[in-house]
């Protein structure tokens, strides 16, 4: 369990602040308030990349600090918003690096690690895309290969930022219903941005909403509640 | 993914190049010799057939560092071109050699008899490849185009070649002919005596290499990655220059520059072999590297007769060429 309390996120200046949340396994929890407002920044502390601006982080009822990158990482994955295809890098190879936190100090892998891959794969139905370099890649087809990875790092949470916004809508939604999947039977905890709300809202998703008025990180219920805070910039 | 077996069978194609082109070298020149004489000179050396000098004191060495140069440039190269991730990197292009060269002229030119030593030598070639490395480095901090770094290393290398001008002016006959000789570039300068100490800097570097392959392949994804999998990212990047500052200023200490090899070599490589994955390129870098250069310095046995060819000269007009060929495949 990822538990927050009276934390202030920002990166060195206060961006919003959390009363009182917790992230559990086995469900997806959907991020969500205006541009700017810090849901990047919010991720990126979650993965250890940023502090926090006040107040401490638990994982497992132990302080996220007192974790090692090293640690970390088998604990939690982070896709960030636009994943890089790089020239003459495989799908296959892409993926592998996912699981550099179980190979040996010169990266060779193991059966399970090829094991991993090709569950991966079968998972996220992405089989055909094999041999494929990643710079030739869709934005849609690499985006689903960066979760894939994410998944064969076989962390308890997986963190992704915007991970809809590059994607049509067929994309967006096999997109989403791979995150209920992991979360229902993998029994990930999966924690993601976005933007993309009336699609999400219909699906079993746990949502949250940065206020703009207050800065306050709090759950929401149905999407009127979102609306209200939108109608409300709008004006 | 590919099955280790084709890359292992170009390996060992390669490998055989290298031996073929080793024999020849050591055998063909100005005076042919034969496979006795060979074997004499190394088993059963006397210093009294010119045959057996000639493969021992001169032969042997210039094969020796032809393949240990191109081997550790094109392994710098490679590194290079990860940690900036840019294809047009290279130690020679990015001003690495001009490093060694300054500190070098600045020892030789200087007149003070430690830098005319051996040890001298290799560790103003080292430290001046290291500063010069750094300084790359931080300039890619916040310099992010690829070209504009090159034009950075080049502009670099005139700086420095300036200041190694008017140094020449003002110094002593003796110790500006140590610097010339040294700044001809050449594979021949190498003694036999030095060659234990060369192959142990290389051995031990290579070695070194191994070590950081893992986060190098995360490398590629950018430095977010290599952080999230739980690397030092300052200590990586550290890391990488040394090594290279270690292979460029090993060889530029010895041969003098030597250019375009580490930016041709890899980028060729990457190309034939379409992989990210640096242990075995690290592999294909050092046979390829040692290869290629080997196979030019064969060039320059073949035209001897008629004309002397610098290495450094037969280097540029192939490299050259290469570096014009990506620049427009990557503008376009």
């Amino acid at each position: 369990m990822i538990n927050l309390k009276d934390i202030i996120i920002g990166f060195d200046k206060k961006l919003f602040s959390i009363d009182g949340i917790s992230f559990e396994k086995g469900q997806v929890n959907v991020l969500t308030g205006k541009n700017g407002i810090g849901k990047s920044a919010f991720l990126l502390t979650l993965a250890g990349l940023n502090s926090t601006v006040k107040g401490m982080i638990s994982l497992n009822e132990k302080a996220l600090t007192s974790y090692s990158s090293k640690q970390l990482s088998s604990h939690i994955a982070y896709v960030n918003s636009s994943p890089k295809g790089v020239p003459f890098l495989s799908v296959d190879s892409y993926l592998f690096l996912g699981r550099s936190n179980y190979t040996n100090m010169f990266g060779k892998a193991s059966e399970t690690d090829l094991l991993e891959v090709e569950k991966a794969k079968t998972l996220f139905g992405i089989h055909h895309l094999s041999a494929k370099y990643t710079n030739e890649l869709s934005s849609g087809e690499l985006q689903l290969c960066a979760i894939a990875k994410a998944y064969v790092q076989q962390t308890d949470y997986i963190l992704l930022d915007e991970p809809t916004s590059h994607l049509d809508y067929a994309n967006k939604r096999k997109v989403y219903e791979l995150l209920g999947k992991m979360a229902n039977e993998h029994n990930k905890g999966i924690i993601i941005s976005t933007h993309d709300l009336d699609l999400a809202f219909k699906f079993d998703f746990k949502f949250y909403l940065i206020q703009s008025k207050s800065l306050l990180l709090k759950q929401v219920k149905s999407f009127k509640d979102v609306e209200i805070e939108f109608d409300h910039q709008a004006k | 993914m590919k099955s280790i077996n084709a890359y292992g069978l170009s390996f060992v194609f390669v490998l055989m190049g290298i031996v073929f082109l080793s024999f020849y070298g050591l055998l063909y020149g100005d005076i042919d010799t034969d496979f006795q004489d060979l074997y004499l000179a190394l088993a059963e050396y006397s210093d009294q057939d010119v045959n057996q000098v000639i493969i021992r004191e001169i032969r042997l060495p210039r094969i020796l560092m032809a393949i240990i140069s191109g081997a550790a440039l094109s392994i710098a190269g490679m590194l290079m071109q990860t940690l900036f991730q840019n294809p047009l990197a290279g130690p020679y292009v990015l001003g690495i050699n001009s490093g060694s060269s300054l500190m070098v002229a600045l020892g030789l030119l200087s007149g003070i008899g430690i830098f005319n030593s051996e040890l001298g030598l290799i560790g103003s070639a080292l430290v001046g490849a290291f500063i010069f490395g750094l300084f790359i480095l931080f300039t890619a901090s916040f310099l992010r185009n690829q070209i504009g770094l090159l034009l950075f290393g080049v502009m670099l290398g005139s700086f420095v070649s300036s200041i190694i001008t008017i140094l020449e002016v003002g110094s002593h006959a003796e110790s500006l002919k140590a610097f010339s000789l040294w700044s001809m570039g050449s594979l021949n300068g190498v003694s036999i005596q030095q060659l234990p100490i060369i192959c142990i800097v290389f051995v031990f570097t290579c070695f070194l290499t191994i070590f950081i392959v893992k986060p190098l392949n995360i490398l590629v994804l950018g430095e977010e990655e290599v952080r999230l999998m739980g690397y030092d990212v300052k200590k990586l990047r550290i890391l990488v220059v040394f090594v290279t500052a270690v292979f460029t200023g090993l060889i530029t200490a010895f041969c003098g520059p030597i250019a375009f090899v580490g930016l041709a070599v890899p980028n060729l490589t990457r190309m034939l072999f379409k992989t990210q994955n640096h242990m075995l390129l690290l592999v294909a870098n050092l046979l390829f590297g040692a290869f290629f250069l080997l196979g030019c310095d064969v060039v320059t046995i073949l035209f001897s007769d008629t004309l002397i060819i610098p290495i450094n000269a037969l280097t540029s007009l192939i490299g050259a060429p290469f570096v014009i060929y990506i620049l427009i495949s990557k503008l376009r």
